[in-house]
């Protein structure tokens, strides 16, 4: 691979024609097995060089009677080769995306001038003209994808993935990646969680930025093992024990050997009335929950939660007449009082049951979790919070919304406070949320803490990094605000239209999106990386971290070192 | 030269312009020129014009008519009318190129030949050389030719020229011609195809 760092790629084809709107067609000078779709290729003409996708090949021929036959039957078999060489052809058509200024060649005389008059390399822009006709075609070599890209440097600039011909090292600005929400899709099995787990491997150890991972699934944080290859998968905490804290939600939480940091029991007092109602699809409240929460609210204030649940269903008590009537610690006394029709007050508290049910739910935990993930993402510390044993959809909803609620106060008072002077700036935020179309669907989104946040706090500090499966079960207004999407394979024709939504050229790049190869290939695109690429994915493996972190553990014996060296240790 | 290699006369010339020119010759004289073949006329000035032999035109007069009519011809009349007739064979040649001061130009001459030059049928030397030049490019003079059959003439050319470019251990330039034919006459499916076929049904012999 370095000695093609050094070769000038050869000329695939030449440009015949085509446009901006219409793509750039070029004449295939190769065999077609050569180029895949969605290469990299750079187009010289004159002082320019432009970059571009391939986003189709087509066979073609002079006049159709040539490719209708088979000459190769009818004619000698020599004079059937030349004929199919000079007749019958493959076009390339090319989505040009970027164009930058090269100057006259090195050896010209008129570099020196425009040297003088360009003291600094002209960056790559968004292209605004065409290359000439029969420019030559290249595919794109390890500098042209360094210069776009730009080169690893094992900290912001983070490689994902290589090229898919040449196997040239395509790299991810992770503080672009970070400014503006991102995505990451891919259909179970893609990928998308390997991939996922390097790119938080790469923020964490870039560490500009604090990450807060809603791990659902137990899949990020602790050390587990792939469904598919039954291999040993490394966790982030395992590798980075300083930086990462392990949270597991709910008291004495454990995961297998590994004890999390601390563990996370939130208090009734910090349950509000809107944790509550974006609840409302799952508990399956009615119309009339919001009145009566409102109610609650201001009569009990922080401690609404808390006196509702003391509240019985049902409690009657003999008055003086004989007759029955709501006890005074029943929901239906409570309501007569408020003003609140009994009926619907009893229906939400016993609906509300299954919170009051949920153990890590306490009137006074034993220490304050809430503030602990707070104080850790503000003291540069990255958090997994591990669901542990309670992964279903319910408390998934619950604990993400709460903890991200309190997020967006903390950082927007951060943030009011380090622009009146008062305070440091506040370290960028990600927010992490696996299945989120659970949190970002269409009837949620309203609801939810997550749409505000990709919609408005990037200038707050805190932006999203979206996981899932299902992009089109996202809400568009949220789809549209992610900055950069990187997606494993997608089957599903809705999907793949979510995930291009918002992008110029997306009819050249459906087609890239729909052959992507399982777990092996992703297409990064989006505002966060300077043109659409589809690559080959890096692998999540031990080299990975060797790669990142460098070999930490040295070998110290000849044992350890043959094992090092992949060697059986024979000695005795 | 050795005297096996002699550029053969062939014929006179009766009538030419520049892009084509028309020899006779006695009938008697015909078994040596054959359609396809390079042929050349030296002008005074020494400079020398080359061409294919498109067409052999044996004329009919009175007489043939009449014996043709006529119930049987003894054989004295046949080989008199072979031997003796003063109306010649016509040869038709198109031109293809030209030499001056031992250049040679796969274009046509600044003038045609004049009445009764010599018209002599090129050695496969004179073949060789003439067709291997500026990549083969006197083969674009063919496709000029209208109502007649170009395929054929083609093929009966490149088969001549083949022969003696592989006895001179040049195997290369048949391929060459090939592809060049290719090239000139790909926007033209019918006749490409039709010259293909040709070429292949030669090849299968």
């Amino acid at each position: 691979m370095e000695n093609q760092t050094l070769t000038q790629n050869t000329t695939i084809g030449y440009v015949i024609g085509g446009g901006l709107e219409a793509n750039l067609e070029v004449r295939l000078t190769v065999p077609p097995q050569e180029v895949q779709e969605g290469a990299f290729v750079v187009v010289d003409s004159n002082n320019w060089r432009f970059f571009g996708l391939v986003t189709d090949l087509r066979l073609t021929a002079i006049d159709e009677h040539y490719a209708n036959q088979l000459n190769s039957e009818r004619f000698a078999p020599h004079l059937a080769d030349y004929l199919n060489e000079q007749t019958l052809f493959t076009n390339l058509a090319i989505m040009p995306v970027l164009m930058k200024e090269k100057g006259p060649d090195l050896a010209s005389p008129d570099y020196s001038a425009w040297r003088r008059e360009h003291t600094e390399d002209p960056s790559p822009m968004p292209v605004k003209t065409i290359p000439n006709h029969h420019a030559a075609v290249k595919l794109a070599d390890r500098a042209d994808i360094a210069d776009i890209f730009g080169e690893e440097n094992n900290k912001e600039i983070f490689r994902v993935g290589s090229t898919r011909e040449q196997d040239h090292p395509v790299c991810l600005n992770l503080d672009k990646f970070v400014q503006r929400s991102s995505g990451i899709f891919g259909t179970t099995g893609s990928g998308k969680s390997f991939l996922a787990r390097m790119i938080l491997a790469g923020l964490i150890h870039a560490d500009h930025a604090s990450t807060l991972i809603f791990d659902m699934h137990n899949e990020y944080g602790i050390d587990s093992t792939s469904s598919d290859t039954g291999d040993a998968v490394v966790g982030l905490k395992g590798k980075f024990s300083n930086k990462v804290r392990l949270v597991g939600l709910g008291a004495g939480t454990k995961f297998g050997n590994q004890q999390p940091d601390y563990t996370l029991e939130v208090s009734h007092s910090d349950i509000t009335v809107e944790d509550v109602l974006q609840l409302t699809q799952i508990l399956n409240l009615k119309e009339t929950t919001a009145t009566t929460l409102d109610k609650l609210e201001s009569e009990f204030h922080e401690d609404w939660f808390t006196r509702f649940m003391q509240m019985n269903v049902g409690a009657v008590v003999e008055n003086e007449e004989g007759k029955t009537e709501p006890a005074p610690d029943s929901v239906a006394f409570w309501a007569r009082q408020a003003g609140i029709h009994p009926g619907a007050a009893e229906a939400l508290r016993s609906k509300l049951n299954r919170l009051f049910n949920r153990p890590y739910l306490t009137d006074a935990p034993a220490s304050s979790g809430l503030n602990a993930i707070i104080t850790s993402l503000q003291d540069k510390r990255h958090v997994v919070l591990s669901f542990g044993k309670y992964d279903n959809e319910l408390d998934y909803l619950l604990v993400t919304n709460l903890i991200t609620r309190k997020i967006r106060d903390t950082w927007e008072r951060s943030t009011e406070d380090f622009h009146s002077g008062n305070g440091q700036e506040p370290r960028p935020l990600v927010v992490v949320v696996e299945e989120a179309h659970k949190l970002l669907n269409r009837e949620m989104a309203s609801q939810t803490i997550f749409s505000t946040i990709a919609r408005e706090m990037r200038k707050y500090y805190v932006t999203l990094l979206i996981i899932d499966q299902r992009p089109s079960q996202i809400y568009d207004e949220v789809m549209s605000q992610l900055g950069t999407r990187i997606s494993g394979s997608l089957g599903d024709e809705n999907d793949i239209n979510a995930v291009l939504s918002g992008l110029p050229g997306r009819g050249g790049l459906r087609g890239m999106l729909a052959k992507l190869q399982p777990k092996e290939e992703v297409l990064m695109l989006g505002w966060g990386v300077p043109m659409p690429i589809p690559i080959r994915s890096r692998r999540y493996d031990q080299q990975f971290w060797v790669d990142l972190l460098g070999n930490e553990h040295k070998p110290q014996t000849t044992k350890e070192f043959n094992s090092f060296l992949g060697m059986d240790d024979d000695s005795d | 030269m050795s005297e096996t290699q002699k550029s053969i006369p062939i014929g006179k010339l009766l009538r030419a312009e520049n892009s084509n020119f028309v020899a006779g010759c006695r009938v008697r004289e015909l078994d040596t020129p054959a359609l396809g073949a390079l042929v050349k006329v030296k002008l005074e000035d020494q400079s020398e014009i080359y061409g294919l032999i498109t067409n052999i035109l044996i004329n009919d007069d009175s007489l043939v008519r009449q014996l043709v009519s006529g119930v049987s011809i003894p054989t004295e009349y046949t080989a008199d009318n072979r031997y003796n007739r003063n109306l010649p064979v016509e040869i038709h040649v198109l031109t293809v190129g030209y030499s001056q001061n031992g250049s040679i130009s796969h274009r046509l001459p600044p003038r045609p030949p004049l009445s009764l030059d010599e018209l002599h049928l090129c050695n496969p030397d004179e073949l060789c050389h003439f067709t291997s030049l500026n990549e083969q490019s006197y083969l674009r003079h063919i496709l000029r030719l209208l109502d007649q059959p170009v395929e054929e003439l083609l093929a009966a050319h490149l088969r001549q020229a083949k022969s003696a470019h592989e006895t001179a251990d040049d195997s290369a330039w048949y391929e060459q011609a090939c592809q060049k034919m290719i090239t000139l006459l790909r926007d033209d499916y019918p006749r490409l195809t039709t010259v293909l076929d040709v070429l292949t049904d030669l090849e299968r012999e």
